[in-house]
């Protein structure tokens, strides 16, 4: 019953940034994987396959949606083909505004603007699955990001030959 | 976002991680930090604005080469509309 508080809230977050720098300050920092030295290129921009990974809560139409009654959120995942169309993706988050991601996803999960620096020849392709999620996440599922979906997710990247990944928050 | 970057990265892929809320990048910084003074739910811009939405996406690309620290953070100078973005790439006519 507390969804279409959330929703409120996640409009009201959205008109005024100050209150998620708030949020952000007061949410304290996650430690349970520490910062890892930076990754070397193996392939050069132009050359490489790029994914992205969001928490803006996009997963396909026939997949389940994320669940929106857990108040520690959901921490699974969902992987999303390359070349899937606008009408047949959806969006569940309760957590922030996104009117404009379901006008248009390149908000969130920029598939189309992808494929033009592809063409463009500014990165070599466009990886053949990336990964829908969400961010705000406390305890057991925060829990389930870090040891579950975080290993899984990388397992999928790394079977896809990715050589960049862009993550994107909600 | 912090978090699951942090894993991508520690197995090897190098990630770039955009953020609109800096409090949450400072808290929880990713390997490499791209900052973007826009909403959130709208990290590329305006729904349809392919000129904006291309260049935040190479701006964050860009900063995979410039980001030599684990939890670097670059800062997009874009002030939403009030910004002439260069024309897109790319786009099929």
């Amino acid at each position: 019953m507390s969804r279409w508080r959330n929703r409120l809230l996640s409009k009201v977050y959205t008109r005024f940034p100050a209150l998620s720098e708030r949020y952000g300050r007061r949410s304290g920092s996650f430690d349970d994987i520490p910062l890892p030295s930076l990754a070397s290129p193996v392939r050069s921009l132009p050359e490489a396959s790029v994914a992205v990974v969001t928490a803006g809560g996009v997963h396909l139409a026939e997949q389940a949606p994320f669940d929106m009654n857990d108040p520690e959120g959901d921490g699974s995942f969902r992987s999303v083909p390359r070349q899937t169309r606008q009408a047949d993706l959806r969006i569940t988050h309760d957590y922030y505004d996104h009117t404009a991601a379901d006008e248009d996803v390149n908000c969130v999960l920029p598939l189309d603007r992808l494929e033009e620096l592809s063409r463009a020849g500014v990165i070599g392709r466009v990886a053949p699955r990336h990964v829908g999620m969400m961010g705000h996440l406390t305890g057991a599922q925060l829990g389930r990001l870090v040891d579950r979906s975080t290993v899984e997710i990388t397992r999928l990247l790394e079977e896809d030959g990715v050589d960049v990944v862009v993550a994107v928050p909600g | 976002m912090g978090l699951v970057a942090r894993a991508i990265e520690a197995a090897g892929i190098p990630t770039v991680t955009l953020s609109v809320v800096r409090s949450m990048t400072e808290a929880t910084p990713a390997p490499r930090n791209v900052l973007v003074r826009f909403r959130l739910g709208q990290v590329f811009g305006e729904p349809h604005n392919v000129a904006q939405q291309q260049a935040v996406l190479r701006a964050a690309l860009d900063a995979l080469g410039t980001i030599e620290t684990p939890g670097g953070v670059v800062e997009l100078p874009y002030r939403w509309r009030r910004e002439e973005y260069p024309p897109p790439v790319g786009v099929r006519a």
